[in-house]
């Protein structure tokens, strides 16, 4: 074995290059926390390689999407690989958050690395395309209404929202061209931008070095007059001097991907590869929630409203990805270490704790399909007739009572403590928001049992 | 121009290895081949360009979509031909907004055959009827008629319509979308859908 292996590396001397590439010097303190950035190279591999296999069966028509998927998951090993392949993409996000937010904690972006975070910024654009046009394969309900809703998105756009909406669905109808298109850019665009760019940024990651965690003291002192660079060549050759083995890193770079690809068997298992009701683009009822990842962004989509909401989306998204894009540019601060940087590591606490909050929203409101409030006990005659009302007039679709219903419209579950009974009558036939429908077609006796459940709330 | 070509002609004519022959050392002659490699790449990947990105993107600059300043939401509806009996006008109530999904004729690319296509059909009075599209018109998704409520709800963003279709609340900046629509011999007819301008 040994001698074979002597004998091709003769010809290929792959062993030095590697050699070279494992024994390089990295500062000390690369460890844990750098994994991030390799477990994300790892699901992308993953995907890649389970993405390839799936196509093997797979086919991109509207009329055999979902059988061929139900054939995937009946065939030996075709559950697995296709859970593999759904939970990859799940934690293939979540690692490059993480990644991201490490890399802005540690203020890596800053020089002689800008580029490479616009790279990178790039690359979760990329990561999120794949999102994106791969949940739409399987042409189960849950795609079909999800591709509805982000193509619609995309028409907000001013001047060209038509003509994009179009080039992305094939079309205005969505169907036969929009799959074979969102698997086309899935399966060859996408795979070819993101290995362009992986390349770059680990190419970027070898010429620059693995950023050292920020020091409070530097190990060197500045000489007089010396360029930004020589500056920068002067302390990283420092942490290089006091570093370690790049294997010491790799090491736990592996032992990082095991724990991850444990984590990805057990889901896959586990939890398999969801696979809702085939698509009906004639379902009424159904109701549209898109993966975790993106409902962030569809719970904004209820603060956007009035007549210049395809504006503000437009205006809210660009804004949002250029910043994000542009940090390294934006951030002129060059101080790395948190404690020093109390403004930008502010901002970005701002924004994860926004994200998470509008995910969290989106993933526990009710969602509009009326659900019924249940009574109270000790509830009168009138009140009872009244919570009937309330449940098939549709309120609950936007008001929730002792915590059944939507959010929307608020809590009414002491409203009667607020507003009297001919104060609550008026907020019904002719309410003050103007988000709220009127219910004037209400009969005199729906609305006094109505008005006499809701005085009852408190 | 002036600026790169000496710094070019700098770094290939210090390659130790150029020792082929007097031609290929000589400035000028890097000069030229470098341009001329460049600009033979350049030519091929910009002729290939054209009609690779031209095919990919013909849905969009096909598109017949009016270039707008606010963007709007696009029915992803299948586009059924001609007329479709949707059932005798007696068998919707009055003012009851009543789903139907007849299977009509439609072409998706290259796909053309029958395919159910279904639509709201509200009979506003003996003898008028109006049908609506399906689909929200915030961003497309599938609004439920709650009747005692007489509201199209829309699960997504709360959007509110009522019968007529008009916006009663919620973020849709426009009534739903609607089928041509007529009776003739006591029967129901759904045309095609009609561009909300």
């Amino acid at each position: 074995m040994r001698t074979v292996g002597r004998w091709i590396d003769e010809r290929l001397g792959i062993s030095s290059i590697l050699g070279g590439f494992v024994n390089r010097p990295v500062p000390r303190d690369v460890g844990w926390l750098h994994t991030l950035g390799s477990a994300t190279l790892f699901l992308i591999i993953v995907q890649v390689v389970t993405g390839i296999v799936l196509t093997i069966s797979y086919v991109p028509s509207p009329d055999h999407a979902y059988q061929s998927i139900q054939h995937i998951d009946g065939t030996p090993f075709g559950a697995l690989v296709r859970g593999i392949h759904h939970w990859g993409a799940t934690l293939l996000v979540l690692a490059v958050v993480l990644h991201v937010i490490r890399v802005f904690a540690w203020a890596s972006y800053k020089y002689p690395r800008e580029l490479n975070w616009l790279i990178g910024a790039v690359l979760l654009f990329v990561v999120l395309g794949f999102a994106f046009t791969g949940y739409l394969l399987p042409w189960d309900q849950k795609a079909y209404w999800a591709t509805v809703v982000g193509t619609n998105v995309a028409g907000q756009v001013p001047f060209i929202g038509g003509p994009l909406l179009e080039l992305l669905r094939g079309g205005t109808q969505l169907g036969a061209s929009t799959l074979v298109r969102f698997y086309g850019v899935h399966i060859w665009i996408l795979p070819a931008v993101l290995f362009l760019l992986v390349g770059l940024h680990i190419l970027a990651v070898i010429r620059q070095g693995i950023a050292a965690q920020p020091r409070l003291t530097p190990l060197t002192e500045p000489s007089a007059g010396e360029s930004r660079r020589a500056a920068y060549e002067r302390e990283y050759a420092a942490e290089k001097r006091a570093g370690k083995p790049f294997l010491e890193a790799f090491y736990a770079d592996a032992v990082v991907s095991l724990g991850v690809f444990i984590l990805l068997v057990v889901l896959a298992i586990a939890m398999g590869a969801p696979l809702d009701e085939p698509a009906d683009p004639n379902s009424v009822g159904y109701v549209p929630r898109p993966e975790w990842y993106f409902l962030a962004l569809f719970q904004l989509l209820w603060y956007f409203t009035g007549p210049l909401e395809p504006l503000m989306i437009t205006a809210f998204f660009t804004i949002a990805a250029l910043v994000f894009v542009l940090v390294p540019f934006l951030d002129r601060n060059a101080e790395r270490h948190p404690r020093r940087r109390p403004v930008a590591l502010g901002l970005a606490g701002i924004a994860i704790v926004g994200i998470v909050g509008l995910t969290v929203l989106g993933a526990t409101g009710t969602p509009t399909g009326l659900p019924s409030v249940p009574a109270r006990p000790g509830m009168s005659e009138p009140d009872l007739r009244g919570l009937t009302v309330f449940n098939t007039q549709g309120c609950t679709a936007c008001h929730s009572v002792d915590g059944i219903g939507g959010d929307v419209g608020g809590d009414l579950s002491t409203v009667g403590a607020d507003l009297n009974a001919e104060e609550l009558r008026s907020q019904i036939v002719d309410p003050d928001d103007r988000e709220m429908p009127a219910f004037d077609q209400l009969t005199e006796e729906q609305l006094d049992d109505l008005v006499h459940f809701l005085a009852a709330l408190k | 121009m002036s600026g790169r070509l000496p710094r070019l002609r700098a770094r290939f004519g210090r390659s130790g290895e150029a020792d082929a022959g007097d031609a290929s050392t000589d400035p000028g002659r890097r000069a030229f081949l470098v341009r001329a490699v460049a600009g033979i790449t350049g030519l091929i990947g910009a002729a290939l360009a054209v009609p690779l990105a031209g095919f990919a993107s013909a849905p969009g600059w096909q598109s017949s979509s009016p270039v707008r300043l606010l963007g709007r939401a696009i029915p992803p509806t299948l586009h059924g031909e001609g007329w479709v009996s949707v059932g005798a006008l007696e068998d919707f109530a009055v003012g009851v907004p009543t789903r139907v999904v007849p299977v009509r004729q439609t072409t998706d690319a290259w796909v053309s055959g029958d395919a159910p296509v279904a639509a709201y059909v509200y009979r506003r009075s003996e003898s008028e009827v109006t049908a609506f599209d399906i689909h929200c018109t915030h961003l497309g998704c599938p609004l439920d008629y709650i009747g005692a409520a007489r509201r199209f709800l829309c699960p997504c963003h709360g959007g509110v319509f009522d019968r007529e279709g008009e916006v009663m609340a919620g973020p849709p900046p426009r009534p739903m979308a609607r089928f041509a629509a007529r009776v003739e011999g006591g029967e129901v007819f759904l045309g095609g859908l009609e561009d909300a301008e």
